[in-house]
């Protein structure tokens, strides 16, 4: 069975992000599965960049404790990671550059020598260290020069040639000098094509998917790469990507465009949607339909940026002065991204409101490999649901106001905020001739004019919270439950810790404890009456979450009434590990 | 045709003898006399009197939070940049809360009409001091009078890279009615700076001060030459007021400058299928 964790560690700014999503790649072609991570200063040069790798024959969301490769392209690698090495632990390294202490499988490549040898940039020494790593884990060379010549291809066949010829000197060291350690990476027979995406990747096809037209943002860690990635793509999808100049001029923008008939996001991480709050109220009063993708870091203020945590659930949940409607979602997993990003963008239509789509770090930047076969699933049943969008008036006289009836004006005012027993008006797009209409921030009455009035008030703000009570009859979905439904021990939790507590599970089953796992993604608004049932008298519930409040415990009392004591609860910028779980169990 | 009753909502609430009757009345006559019916224009409206407006003018219309109407606009043109955008904003609320977002949009050229109403205070907090406002005012929250210098709105504008930039005077209909339609028609940014005397709060800057003080353009004003442009502008600053087409240039809109937009607006264009382009990146 192949199992096992390979870490390339180098000086940041030298290509380690390129390289780990290249082996990724490599593994999840040959037919497995991957999931990987990688951790990186918020600086650009001279700090420590290290990217793991847990590759697997069955689907995997969590990171192993122990490293089965090390790649070390300096010494800082080792010494930061050698406490996770077992003596079957394989170290590649350049022992003319530096020497390590202790009991492994010492793999020495003379990275300085190959790449001054072969007239070639520091940089380099990553296909080396690839090409050497091939035959460490035994996969097939052809693999990596194949992904080599599609790199490279647009800067021609010298190029191509010369960095081959690095993968190759590293893969054929190895081969020479050591006898080959393993064949984890044979080539499987039968491939289940899949897709090597983090979650901001998933973020960014699940909204080309729901046919997303504009997506605004200014750059923020860890919610960057949906900006960059759909910005490249621009050219082949019209999509229309802004880089504006704050946040709150991003998240304004997106709401003209959706006023104006686009669907429209934007992206950010916590500082940022604090920039942003004053706009969700915005789209709360004119109910005008916004995807909010809500990347979070360890906070307050600028935090550890690059580092990951869910610090921000209950100022998301709060977000936006005054009451009015707003929807949370959470993934868990990259796949979890995708259909939640889907159903975002229609709950934003159908219910005129803005939805929070949740990520953090750990699931925003790590990769995980997506059966294509589900992405295609997910592709073919998709619909988009505009809700009770008009492109135009076919019921005339549902529109006339008193005003329209006793005039013979040309242009009829459109009843925007017509009172609707579901609490959902029509919405016009802005152009159609013969009407007009306006998105109010000001309380307001059916036609949009302003109001200070009581009753009008009082109408339109039940009107605004019945959407909610809509929205929990047809869209709210209960969480998942993982694991034995007869089990005493149940965990719950939302967003990226999933994969963790999923092989804790797998652990404490090992070991003959039996447990549940209640998986939160449709976090707020909460079905009250519905979720308490989940929750059973004698049962030992434990709340896990990556931040120091609880603050899902904190939502779920508030929200249902129902209070969990016991916690395990991390906020030292890392990600929960299935060990930790098991080990406070 | 349309008429001025058909762009009429609600009677106004201004104070009477503000400047505001006068730039209502010229935006109308505007859209009027350039052939518009309400269905025809997208306007967003800041915060404040000027913002009030919302109630008072037919149109598709957002009505934004102080500062932010810029953005706004910037997103409705790029959904539909076939429709016209006008923002309809004070001083305070553009120059102020909304400063930064008036930078950026000039640099971007976005194709926005931008009508300014410059009185130098906020009216409807009740009149304290607003970027505009003549060095030493005193105000409820300046009481020993402001020590920042009032923001030149039309250098500002022209080194940012607005491609059209205009001023005007609140009492001077006509002319109102004429820079606002020269605006609308420029493609790129234009913006409309509207001095006007706030009779309630603000008794320096009155009629009597601005009839003093203004004049119009000589016919022989070179208004595309940027020089001149910044030259004339900084007049301001000695409290003298030119009035007309201050600058005037052309570079390509920011919509102009996107793809995308080459053949159809981006609500005119067909759903995205190839996913698999998109995929192969992944594989």
């Amino acid at each position: 069975m192949t199992d096992f964790n390979w870490m390339i560690g180098g000086e940041a700014g030298f290509g380690i992000m390129t390289t780990g999503v290249v082996f990724s790649k490599i593994a999840t072609r040959l037919g497995y599965h991957i999931f990987d991570y990688v951790e990186y200063p918020s600086l650009i040069r001279g700090g420590h960049n290290a990217y793991e790798i847990h590759v697997s024959d069955v689907e995997v969301g969590h990171l192993k404790p122990t490293i089965d490769v090390l790649v070390c392209l300096n010494k800082e690698t080792f010494d930061k990671h050698a406490l996770r090495l077992t003596k079957d632990s394989v170290v590649v390294y350049d022992e003319t550059e530096f020497k390590i202490e202790g009991d492994y499988k010492k793999v020495s490549i003379p990275f300085k020598k190959i790449v001054a040898d072969l007239k070639g940039q520091a940089v380099m020494k990553n296909t080396i260290a690839l090409g050497a790593s091939m035959a460490v884990v035994g996969a097939p060379l052809d693999e990596l020069l194949k992904i080599i010549e599609e790199q490279f291809a647009r800067k021609g066949e010298t190029v191509v040639s010369f960095n081959k010829e690095f993968a190759k000197t590293g893969f054929d060291f190895v081969t020479k000098n050591s006898p080959q350690v393993n064949k984890w990476l044979i080539k499987k027979d039968k491939i289940d094509p899949k897709l090597v995406l983090t979650g901001n990747e998933a973020f960014s096809l699940g909204a080309v998917i729901s046919d997303c037209r504009l997506y605004s943002a200014y750059p923020m860690t860890p919610s960057s790469s949906v900006l960059t990635v759909l910005a490249s793509w621009q050219a082949k999808n019209n999509m229309i990507v802004r880089h504006a100049e704050d946040e709150i001029s991003v998240i304004n923008t997106a709401l003209g465009a959706s006023f104006a008939g686009a669907r429209a996001a934007v992206g950010t991480s916590g500082g940022g949607f604090a920039l942003m709050v004053e706009t969700v109220s915005l789209a709360g009063i004119t109910e005008t339909p916004l995807v909010v993708f809500l990347s979070q870091r360890p906070g307050p203020a600028t935090g550890m940026p690059t580092w990951t945590e869910q610090g921000d659930l209950l100022f998301t949940v709060h977000s936006g002065h005054g009451e009015f409607p707003k929807i949370v979602l959470s993934p868990g997993t990259a796949e979890e991204m995708i259909e939640l990003t889907g159903k975002a963008f229609n709950l934003a239509d159908v219910y005129q409101l803005p939805v929070i789509v949740m990520s953090d770090m750990f699931l925003s930047e790590g990769h995980k490999s997506v059966s294509k076969k589900f992405v295609d699933n997910f592709i073919a049943n998709y619909k988009v649901n505009r809700g009770k969008l008009l492109e135009k008036i076919t019921n005339d006289k549902s529109q006339m106001t008193n005003q329209d009836k006793n005039s013979n004006f040309k242009s009829k005012n459109f009843l925007r905020y017509k009172l609707a027993e579901d609490g959902i008006s029509e919405r016009l797009i802005p152009g159609v001739p013969g009407y007009f209409f306006q998105a109010n921030s000001y309380e307001h009455i059916e036609d949009g004019h302003t109001t200070e009035e009581a009753q009008p008030r009082i109408d339109q703000v039940n009107k605004r919270a019945k959407k909610w009570l809509t929205y929990l009859q047809q869209d709210f979905k209960l969480p998942e439950f993982y694991g034995d439904k007869d089990a005493q021990l149940v965990f719950v939790s939302w967003g990226s810790n999933k994969g963790a507590i999923i092989e804790a599970q797998r652990q404490l089953a090992e070991k003959g404890t039996k447990t549940g796992f209640w998986h939160f993604t449709h976090l707020y608004p909460m079905d009250r009456e519905k979720v308490k049932t989940l929750f059973k008298k004698g049962s030992r519930y434990v709340l896990i979450e990556n931040n120091s409040w609880g603050q899902f415990g904190k939502l779920l009392a508030a929200e249902t009434g129902i209070t969990l004591e016991e916690k395990i609860l991390k906020f030292d910028g890392r990600t929960i590990t299935a060990e930790e779980i098991v080990k406070k169990i | 045709m349309s008429n001025i009753q058909d762009f009429s909502g609600y009677n106004p609430t201004w104070c009477p003898g503000c400047g505001d009757w006068g730039i209502g009345l010229a935006i109308k006559q505007a859209f009027v006399q350039l052939g518009y019916d309400p269905s025809m224009v997208g306007v967003v409206f800041g915060i404040g009197c000027s913002g009030n407006m919302n109630d008072f003018l037919n149109a598709y219309a957002i009505h934004s939070l102080h500062g932010r109407a810029l953005p706004n606009a910037i997103g409705i043109k790029l959904a539909n940049h076939k429709l016209p955008v006008i923002a309809i904003v004070g001083d305070g609320d553009c120059y102020g809360e909304g400063g930064n977002h008036f930078l950026h949009a000039c640099r971007g050229n976005h194709d926005l009409t931008v009508i300014v109403h410059d009185n130098g205070v906020y009216g409807l907090t009740t009149g304290q001091v607003a970027p505009t406002a003549t060095k030493g005012f005193k105000s409820k929250s300046t009481p020993a009078g402001i020590i920042e210098i009032p923001i030149n709105p039309l250098s500002l504008a022209i080194t940012s890279g607005a491609t059209f930039v205009a001023q005007s005077f609140a009492g001077d209909a006509n002319n109102t009615i004429a820079l606002i339609k020269a605006a609308i028609a420029h493609k790129g940014f234009s913006l409309v700076n509207i001095l006007q005397p706030c009779v309630t709060f603000n008794k320096v800057n009155t009629y009597q001060y601005y009839l003093q003080r203004t004049y119009k353009l000589a016919l022989d004003y070179n208004k595309n030459d940027l020089k001149t442009a910044v030259e004339k502008s900084l007049e301001i600053n000695a409290e003298k007021f030119p009035l007309g087409v201050i600058y005037q240039t052309e570079r390509p809109t920011f919509t102009d400058k996107l793809s995308q937009l080459n053949d159809m607006t981006l609500l005119e264009r067909e759903r995205f299928l190839d996913f698999e382009k998109l995929m192969k990146d992944f594989i």
